[in-house]
């Protein structure tokens, strides 16, 4: 199954450099810049998705006690500070040429800057307990802390005036983006949420074996 | 609007050392806890 989802993922992947670079059209303002959205966008939403699950994992741990929620939430924070990096980098990247900057302490650059910071700390947490149970306990409860954080960073760019657009595709209304431009990005996230599977597929299996030896 | 491929390519080319990476050291751990049960059971024949 983990080896079905890595072809998956890999052919996904090309697919979405595909989509990105070969079917989607050149953005009208910004340029070929804009393709780094192809990026940028499905990366958050995986972290998103990685951060649900740690959430998830955590609920379920403290309610259950079983090691295989732990294990969970541990491999999905894990997978979800990967992707969160990449999208404050390729965010950055992509904000020197459309803004003229870096970075800058907006509150959606802010909230995610901190959200990656949490989960750090989150997995530093769980490197430094060695007893399994006490592990899981301590971690759970950062775990559905850290959650709260999502919905800030989110709705960030609502709740305070920022320099980052709002949201496209996660907003109430309908997006208004080319089809072709939103057809890319559907693939690509498509693509992420598959490598997202097979990432989190084989670390919870080298979480388990790590326990057993 | 200038073409900013350099910026692109920076973007993508990250990316995808940081993923290769990780997708390398998963591959590297799966490796060393295949390899521990081994040793051990080499230790014990002997």
């Amino acid at each position: 199954m983990t080896r079905v989802l890595g072809w998956l993922a890999a052919l996904g992947l090309l697919a979405g450099l595909a989509a990105g670079f070969g079917y989607a059209p050149r953005e009208a303002v910004q340029g070929n810049v804009q393709r780094i959205m192809y990026l940028h966008v499905p990366s958050v939403l995986t972290a998103y998705l990685a951060f649900a699950l740690v959430l998830l994992g955590s609920i379920a741990y403290l309610a259950t006690r079983r090691p295989g929620w732990d294990r969970l939430a541990g491999s999905a924070a894990e997978i979800g500070v990967l992707f969160t990096g990449i999208t404050i980098v390729s965010g950055s990247i992509w904000g020197k040429p459309t803004w003229g900057t870096w970075w800058t302490w907006d509150a959606r650059l802010t909230s995610t800057a901190v959200l990656f910071c949490v989960y750090v700390g989150y997995l530093l947490l769980r490197s430094l307990i060695d007893d399994p149970e006490a592990r899981g306990r301590y971690a759970a409860v950062v775990g559905i802390l850290g959650a709260v954080n999502i919905p800030i960073v989110h709705f960030s760019v609502k709740w305070w005036r920022a320099l980052h657009q709002p949201s496209t595709i996660l907003g109430p209304e309908p997006a208004p983006i080319d089809p072709a431009i939103g057809l890319a990005l559907f693939v690509n996230w498509v693509a992420f949420t598959l490598l997202f599977a097979y990432f989190l597929s084989r670390r919870m299996e080298i979480a388990r074996l790590e326990e057993q030896t | 609007m200038p073409a900013n491929w350099g910026y692109v390519i920076a973007a993508y080319g990250i990316a995808a050392a940081a993923l290769f990476g990780y997708w390398r050291r998963l591959a590297r751990r799966a490796h060393a806890i295949g390899a521990r049960p081994r040793a051990a059971a080499k230790t014990r024949a002997a």
